[in-house]
Formats: structure tokens, C-alpha cells, sequence
């Protein structure tokens, strides 16, 4: 049994469909799901952690049917919004032992303490939150969340807004958490992140699920070399033989082709016949970047602009 | 039923931790009491002051009580809500937990209000009395922050819910039998005020006060109570769960 199974999970919101058809298995692993804004992933997490019905579909989260089981799915996973929904009026200790009342722990104290020295919140534990950094704020969330040993665990865009040393010290917890077998399944932007610290990632785009591998195999999937062109002038996919165009935007072009080095003159050479002025040519692996690109396409922001996102940034901000 | 009381201990941590908000809701029926109790040239008695304290008790539940909704509000923007319907304790909880927690802040408002009262000249009544008030005004904030939070689910966005909160508030405090009695109303005041739940409160709360036991009135704020309370468990379990 795989600690989460979908099959044919689809969502409509009203006539838009948020997600569609998206069978998955994922265990014991770090699992990413990688998309643009509005390509279902919180959809998803939330058909997951019983907090929206699908459609039609189904899924099961520890062996428990999402929409017959929800308590007993509940009981065994735990959900980290993006939100960083910590009580800043309440001390570090204050928030986690709430969660460890409501999932009626025994011993909470013990546990709390366990949780916090984890968390290396412990000098911090009894300030109030208002005065934790926002990467403190978020490994409180993952005491929070680990207080019930939960079997999944569901963290939705988990390093936003963080500098770079939190970053790495949540992927740290998130990938000590896996050693001990847990399932963490987490939606992110951050390609470089999802490419360092995840087993699997899958692509998904207007709700539907395009790829579905670990980084590398994606990665090697899509060639050996990556050339990016900085340009200037009227640009013309130059068509050379070998040397595949998959992206272009503010005057970068991204092409894919499996002899970088031999390529690079062509490429140079194409360019001056058609009257562009070549102004850098970067050869390179691909990257998951490239993967992304390659496999979403283009992809306009949907129109449904989410105010109450906005709002939670602007504010993060200050 | 565990959820509720630890659900009602973070909301007063939080209340009583941010001291502004503790101090200023009170200004405004303090205000009253003091500057209205105690100014208003009145003729139809000689006490407004314990003619008036029964309204501003109501009028400081009814605040409380409106301002509840924002709780629920704030913890659906926050993304608070959908961690806490994340966990297997029942999500009633939840909902169950801010009405409670409204209504005792509500009650403990006005506990400081009845205390300046009693203090600039109020006439001070048993504790028999006394018990029947705080059913009663109990019951009325029930009412009050079931419906409130009830709106907070409805509504998207914090403005709404504030402008529907100033929209709603002064005119049901001025149609009801607050300041004056019926017998000085006009008839179609009268009529208007006979019909408003906080008339049925305060009306309730003056009869306490003269020795009798108001059961129509207590009746009618327990049958609406329940049903307020039942649309709003209703609606939290249609709008949490989204089908």
C-alpha cells in the first residue's frame, strides 16, 4: 500500500476544470509537485487533506478513502499551508501544544519539548512569535505539524518568502523526516530545490499531469546540452539541424541539442546570416528549469487573480 | 467537544495579549453609560441611569458579538482554518469554539460595564438577579455572534464584513427599547422595537430588575438562539467541506 494513491482525481470549479484525471502513487519519498500559478497544486493538496472534494476520482492517504475516511485520513497526515499561519501573539511553546491538545496527545510536554529541540527553537521557546524570523516561524509550523507523527506530510510551497539559509535548513528537516519514513509530498516554484532535494517531481499544467520522474532521469530525458542565446534584433527560430528551439522570452533563446560544442559555431553563424546581433551564447546541462520549460510551454497567468493570495504577500513583505 | 475549549483559550490569549483592543471596545458603551446615563434631561423617570444600564448592556453584547464574525474571518484569510480543518477533531469545534468565546468575551465586557454602573450610581440588585442578567445576556450574545460568524463565512473579504457590521449595529440599537419606553414611542417605533431581538434582551433584563421572571422573553432568545446556531452549523459545514 502506497501512503498516497490517486486515480483519475479531477476537480471543476464550476466549468473550469482545476484538475484533471491526475493518477499518482507516491511513498516514503520527497515527492514535488512542480507547476505554474494556477495549475491545480494547491487544488490537489487540498482533494488530499479532505479540505475539498474531488469531483470524480478518488484517492486514499494511508490506505483511507479522502472522502468516505476523512477522519482516519486526517489522523494520519499532517497539512502546511503557504500561509505561515503561526499566532504571533502566542509563544512558540503556546502554538505547538494547541496542536498537540487537538490531536489529543498524551504527555504533551514531553512531546512539545522533543518537537522544539528538533526544531532548534528551544532557547526561542517561550518568546512570543511575534518576534520569530520567518524561517523560525516556519519550522515552528513543522513542530506543529510533526506533534502527532503523522505518516504524510503535505507542505504547500514550503520555503516562500525565506532567505536562502532558512531554505536549506527546511529541506535539511524535510529530508531528515524522510529518512525516517515519511511521505512528503510538497508544491513548490523553485526548480533548483525541487531538482536538489527531491526523490520524485511531476509537471503539472492546467491541471494535468505532463511528467512524471526524479530530476535526473527528467533531466537526461531531455538531452545532453542546453545553449542559450542573448540576442538583439528580429528573432527567427534559425532551424539547424540537431539544435532544437524550446524557449524564447526577453530576448533569451533556449535551445536543446545533444553536441553543445559542435553546435555552438552553427548556432553563431545562423544568427549573423539572418541579421541578428548575437550578444552571448551559454552552453550548459539542462537544468529542471529547462525540463519545466520544455514541458509547460509558455504559459500565460490564468485570469483568475487570487486577492487574498495578494494580500498575504504584500503583507509578508512588510 | 475537548476542540472547543482549546480553540476558546487561543482566541482569549490572543484577546487579552493585544491590550488596545481589551481597552477601546469598552469606551464606546462606557461612554454612553456615563454621558447619556447620567446627562439626559429625562421626564418619564427619575433613575435613567437604571433605566438606561439594562440597553448598554445589551448595546456592549451587541458589539461584542458583531465584532465575533472577525475571527472567523481573519482565520479563513490567514489560512489558520484550513490547518485546524486539517486535524481529525471535529471541525464543529471550530465554529462552536468562536461562538462561545464571543459571547463570554461579550459577557465579561460586560461585567466591567454593570461594575462603572454600579460605581456612578446604578442601583445594585441581587444575586438571584444578577444570574438571570447574565443568562440573559448569554443567550443574547449566542444569538448575536452565531449570526455574525454566520456572515463572516458568507462574506469574502474584511470590508464587506465591517461595512454589513456599521450597516446593521446603530439601527438596531436605536429601533429597540434602549433609551426610552414604549409607553413614550411612537406608535410606529413602538412597533419596530416590539419585533427587535435586543428589545426582547433588554425588556427581559428590566423585568429581572423589578422582581419578575421574564419566561416569554427568555423563551423567544432560546428558540431564535437555536436557530440561529443551527443555520450557522449548517452553513460552516456546507462552506468547509466544498462539494
Amino acid at each position: 500500500m502506497n501512503a498516497i494513491e490517486t486515480r483519475d482525481l479531477t476537480r471543476y470549479y464550476g466549468t473550469l476544470r482545476a484538475v484533471n484525471r491526475l493518477t499518482l502513487s507516491v511513498d516514503r519519498e520527497v515527492f514535488a509537485l512542480l507547476g505554474p500559478n494556477g495549475s491545480g497544486k494547491t487544488t490537489t493538496v487540498l482533494m488530499l487533506t479532505t479540505l475539498l472534494r474531488p469531483t470524480e476520482g478518488s484517492a486514499t492517504v494511508s490506505g483511507h478513502d479522502i472522502v468516505r475516511d476523512g477522519e482516519k485520513v486526517r489522523r494520519s497526515l499532517s497539512y502546511v499551508p503557504q500561509d505561515m499561519a503561526v499566532d504571533i501573539k502566542l509563544t512558540g511553546r503556546e502554538n505547538v501544544l494547541l496542536y498537540a491538545r487537538l490531536y489529543g496527545i498524551k504527555n504533551p510536554k514531553d512531546r512539545i519539548d522533543e518537537l522544539l529541540a528538533m526544531m532548534q527553537l528551544t532557547d526561542r521557546a517561550d518568546d512570543l512569535v511575534k518576534t520569530y524570523s520567518g524561517g523560525m516561524r516556519r519550522r515552528l509550523e513543522l513542530a506543529q505539524a510533526l506533534v502527532h507523527e503523522p505518516e504524510v506530510l503535505f507542505l504547500d510551497e514550503p520555503t516562500l518568502g525565506l532567505d536562502v539559509a532558512a531554505r536549506s535548513t527546511i529541506w535539511e528537516h524535510i529530508t531528515a523526516l524522510k529518512k525516517g519514513g515519511m511521505t512528503i509530498f510538497v508544491t513548490t516554484h523553485y526548480m533548483d530545490e525541487a531538482d536538489r532535494f527531491c526523490d520524485r517531481v511531476g509537471i503539472i499544467s492546467k491541471g494535468t499531469l505532463l511528467a512524471l520522474d526524479s530530476p535526473q532521469t527528467l533531466k537526461s530525458r531531455l538531452g545532453n546540452d542546453v545553449i542559450t542565446a542573448r540576442i538583439d534584433g528580429e528573432f527567427k527560430d534559425p532551424d539547424l539541424e540537431g539544435v532544437k528551439l524550446f524557449s524564447f522570452s526577453n530576448n533569451e533563446a533556449s535551445f536543446l541539442t545533444e553536441k553543445g560544442r559542435e553546435a555552438l559555431p552553427h548556432l553563431a553563424d545562423a544568427f549573423t546570416k539572418t541579421g541578428v546581433i548575437v550578444r552571448s551564447l551559454a552552453l550548459r546541462e539542462p537544468t529542471l528549469d529547462d525540463v519545466f520549460l520544455h514541458t509547460v510551454g509558455k504559459v500565460e497567468e490564468p485570469m483568475g487573480f487570487d486577492q487574498t493570495k495578494f494580500r498575504t504577500m504584500l503583507r509578508r513583505r512588510k | 467537544m475537548r476542540g472547543v475549549v482549546y480553540y476558546i483559550e487561543r482566541d482569549l490569549l490572543r484577546w487579552i495579549r493585544g491590550k488596545v483592543n481589551v481597552v477601546s471596545s469598552l469606551a464606546m458603551p462606557a461612554a454612553w453609560l456615563i454621558f447619556v446615563g447620567l446627562a439626559l434631561p429625562i421626564k418619564f423617570t427619575d433613575n435613567y441611569l437604571d433605566f438606561i444600564t439594562p440597553g448598554i448592556l445589551v448595546m456592549t453584547m451587541l458589539s461584542a458579538g458583531l465584532s465575533g464574525g472577525t475571527l472567523l474571518m481573519f482565520d479563513k484569510i490567514l489560512g489558520f482554518l484550513n490547518k485546524f480543518l486539517a486535524l481529525p477533531s471535529p471541525r464543529e469545534d471550530i465554529l462552536f469554539g468562536k461562538i462561545l468565546f464571543t459571547s463570554l468575551r461579550g459577557l465579561i465586557q460586560s461585567t466591567i460595564i454593570l461594575v462603572i454602573a454600579v460605581l456612578i450610581g446604578a442601583t445594585i440588585y441581587s444575586p438571584v438577579q444578577y444570574g438571570f442578567t447574565y443568562l440573559i445576556l448569554f443567550l443574547f450574545g449566542m444569538l448575536l455572534s452565531a449570526f455574525s460568524t454566520t456572515l463572516a463565512l458568507f462574506l469574502e473579504d474584511h470590508d464587506s464584513y465591517a461595512a454589513v457590521n456599521a450597516m446593521i449595529s446603530m439601527p438596531l440599537f436605536f429601533t429597540s427599547s434602549a433609551l426610552m419606553p414604549y409607553s413614550v414611542m411612537p406608535s410606529w417605533l413602538r412597533f419596530v422595537a416590539s419585533l427587535n431581538p435586543l428589545s426582547f434582551a433588554i425588556d427581559a433584563i428590566r423585568a429581572v430588575n423589578t422582581g419578575a421572571l421574564p419566561i416569554q422573553q427568555i423563551v423567544s432568545l432560546v428558540v431564535l438562539c437555536i436557530l440561529i446556531t443551527g443555520i450557522s452549523t449548517q452553513v460552516f459545514r456546507r462552506m468547509t467541506v466544498q462539494i
